[in-house]
């Protein structure tokens, strides 16, 4: 139990309770920051994993969850704005 | 010298690491919608930051530290974009600050 994946476990810990704001939050937009908030614990986490088996591709997956994770909170915050009609 | 980097590198990781846990506690501290956006753009952001240069730190100068600047430039791009395209559309759906009584 080295320090990376002490750090890797306290920061899993962090991101449960964003879900927890997902789930009571009690508007739409306290659920999507609560996503927004997981979606960067989960970037930290995974180049931390990168760091922990010293393999490069896994910041990749960082760089590719991050992009994604931000088109999505784009789209769903352009639907909730329109009312639907995107 | 490599002992007194890692803990230097350690410690700023441990910094960050409290900023990630104040950001966290403040989405759950603020009972309005607004204040909790606030605190989560900027204090998460902060300890995103924070946790990225100590692994830069840890991993000295090298291909591994320039992928890692790479996911932190991005970060800095996107969090703040998406924080106010969530928040805009609160405003613009009609969510307003309740006064308190």
């Amino acid at each position: 139990m080295d320090f990376d994946s002490i750090v890797l476990a306290i920061i899993a810990g962090l991101s449960v309770f964003g879900l927890v704001r997902v789930l009571d939050g009690p508007t739409i937009w306290d659920r999507m920051l609560g996503f927004a908030l997981f979606s960067s614990k989960v970037i930290v986490a995974a180049v931390l994993i990168g760091i922990i088996i010293n393999r490069t591709y896994m910041i990749d997956v960082a760089i590719i969850y991050g992009v994604l994770g931000f088109i999505g909170t784009i789209m769903i915050a352009r639907f909730v704005e329109r009312k639907g009609d995107v | 010298m490599t002992q007194v980097v890692e803990w230097i590198a350690n410690l700023v990781i441990i910094i960050g690491l409290i900023f990630m846990a104040l950001g966290v506690f403040g989405i759950f501290r603020f009972k309005d919608y607004f204040s909790r956006i606030l605190v989560a753009a900027k204090v998460d952001t902060v300890g995103f930051i924070t946790i990225m240069f100590g692994l830069m730190i840890k991993h000295g100068f090298d291909f591994f530290s320039g992928k890692i600047i790479l996911v932190l430039a991005l970060y800095l791009i996107t969090n703040p974009i998406a924080t106010h395209a969530i928040t805009r559309s609160a405003h613009l759906s009609g969510y307003r600050i309740k006064k308190e009584r």
